[in-house]
């Protein structure tokens, strides 16, 4: 892979103009990022039982995602789930090099939005171009300002979209009619929605190749089985210009004409004829400006194309070896783990807090007492009752609380609840249990342990 | 040879890098944090340890606990990323040779 030259980095700011293309790849990245967009803004809006399908509720520390409510106590689902997505970039980086980067990236994604608006108003490459090197007027002006006007509008759309993951959305939408938006709301929205702005429509490509941290790293990942976009020098060497009369080979020529149309389209700036280079988001613009070129040739596609070091080189390029095994047999394993926790996962929470101000109390004939708070956290949607117990030392009994108690659905209870025990038995510290288990169904059930303690001995 | 004008991608100083970087990194790192923190601890109840007096809405406390840790992940990035870059050239090794 080719390091950056340290000489360049200093060279003059120069801004990339990506030329439009049209080709398979290029359809498929549009259907990716109408996909990806589409969910995003759409989604929010989605309803589920009478409440928004998908809120991350922050407020209410809840995370509804369609029929599931998440609690902070199923915390380790979400690590567990930030684990397996990167688990995931790892496996299909080794298998196909940076297929995330080109195609599904949020920066990739909005910043395909956002050039697709600057062609809207200013125009093609050499348009754009054009118009950036002329002097202020007022069709420049005009141009400039209905691309800010389309720029400014669809990041404050995005930001709105942000907020509503946060807060309902239908509630906020009228918020924002009716000007009564909360501070931090209000905050956040401007926030992501001057990221999106800056990221997509200025910074661009020098995220990826400044500020990406995958993108360092993503080398670790390659071999020689990865798939990669590739100029095939040996078919393409030595490049030339020549007429389309002209029999290269015996004019002693390459297929590649140096149109320099691969350069033009590319959205980082670089020339893919030099090999694989670290700036690479693996987009295909090139492949299908390289097919365009190939075809008016009448030479056949791929001089530039996706491709294995290895098949490069005629040798064969084998998918299935230790490195996408080990991650295909991890992934499994954890994807397997989460769901079987997630099927498993009793929808009921039990905490117990000891009373922090006495240690036990003696009540008239030689009986202790321990004071505890019992939380109850009903994660269903429904309420419903719960039976409480205790055991794990001889006589021991609950009281002050009822035999059944009644919890809102999504509600928590808290519950004082007097523990109680026979003196003699009771010298010391002893580990007890609290069980409790819903009345319509024993297989809810939780066991929390706590201490009971005793006079000393 | 392809024309210069369509050569080299805009490049960004050194500097440019190094405080995007930072601020980016350190912003990431501390998205992650928030979350993993905040599921843990409820800003409410931190809020009530500190000064019971104090009341502090959720919205306020991840906000709060957001830009502690964005800001605390910068300085760090930030003075790891100073250093390593003023770091002298030369070590004591390399004089001797």
């Amino acid at each position: 892979m080719n390091k950056p030259q340290g000489a360049s980095m200093y060279e003059s700011a120069k801004k990339i103009y990506p030329r439009e293309i049209s080709g398979r790849f290029d359809r498929l990245s549009k259907i990716a990022t109408v996909t990806l967009l589409g969910l995003f803004y759409i989604v929010p809006w989605l309803q589920w039982d009478e409440r928004q399908a998908v809120l991350f509720d922050l407020p209410a520390r809840k995370f509804y995602l369609v029929g599931l409510t998440l609690w902070p106590q199923d915390f380790p689902y979400l690590a567990l789930l930030l684990i397996i997505a990167a688990l995931s970039l790892f496996f299909f980086t080794a298998l196909a090099g940076r297929l995330f980067c080109g195609f599904a990236c949020p920066q990739t994604v909005w910043t395909e939005a956002f050039i697709w608006m600057e062609q809207l108003t200013e125009g093609t490459r050499s348009q754009r171009m054009k118009l950036d090197k002329a002097p202020w007027s007022l069709t420049k002006f005009r141009k400039k300002a209905s691309k800010q006007i389309l720029w400014i509008t669809f990041a404050m759309w995005t930001g709105f979209t942000f907020v509503g993951y946060f807060t309902e959305i239908r509630q906020l939408g009228l918020d924002i009619l009716a000007f009564s938006v909360g501070g931090w709301t209000l905050f956040w929205g401007l926030f992501y929605g001057f990221a999106t702005y800056g990221n997509a429509g200025y910074m661009r490509e020098q995220v990826c190749k400044y500020m990406c941290p995958y993108a360092r790293f993503q080398s670790a990942m390659f071999d020689k089985d990865t798939l990669i976009i590739s100029y095939d020098e040996k078919r393409g060497e030595p490049r030339g210009g020549r007429k389309r009369s002209v029999d290269h080979k015996e004019a002693g020529l390459g297929d590649c004409i140096d149109c320099t149309l691969c350069v033009q389209v590319c959205p980082t700036g670089i020339d893919i004829r030099e090999g694989l280079q670290y700036e690479c988001i693996a987009c295909a613009a090139c492949i299908d400006a390289c097919d365009s070129i190939m075809d008016k040739m009448n030479y056949p596609r791929g001089l530039v194309r996706y491709t294995t070091e290895h098949s490069l080189h005629h040798e064969s390029t084998r998918v299935i070896r230790p490195r996408t095994l080990i991650y295909a047999t991890l992934l499994t394993i954890l994807v397997g783990g989460l769901f079987t926790a997630m099927a498993t996962r009793t929808p009921v929470i039990l905490d117990v807090i000891r009373d922090r101000n006495s240690l036990y109390r003696e009540l008239p004939n030689d009986i202790i007492e321990n004071i505890y708070t019992l939380k109850v956290i009903n994660q269903s949607n429904d309420p419903r009752s719960f039976s409480l117990s205790v055991a794990g030392l001889e006589g021991i009994s609950l009281d002050g609380v009822d035999d059944e108690v009644s919890v809102d659905g999504g509600g928590v209870l808290s519950l004082p609840v007097r523990v109680r025990a026979e003196r003699d038995k009771a010298i010391g510290i002893h580990s007890i249990d609290f069980v409790i288990t819903a009345t319509d169904d024993a297989g809810v059930s939780v066991t929390e342990d706590s201490r009971f303690l005793g006079p000393t001995p | 040879m392809i024309s210069e004008e369509y050569r080299g991608a805009k490049q960004w100083s050194r500097d440019k890098q190094a405080v995007f970087t930072v601020i980016w990194i350190s912003f990431l790192v501390a998205a992650v944090g928030t979350m993993v923190f905040f599921a843990l601890f409820d800003p409410v109840d931190l809020s009530g340890i500190f000064d019971p007096d104090l009341d502090v809405s959720r919205d306020a406390g991840y906000a709060a606990g957001f830009f502690f840790f964005w800001v605390l992940c910068a300085v760090c990035s930030g003075l790891t990323a100073f250093l390593v870059r003023t770091a002298p050239k030369r070590d004591a090794k390399h004089r001797e040779q």
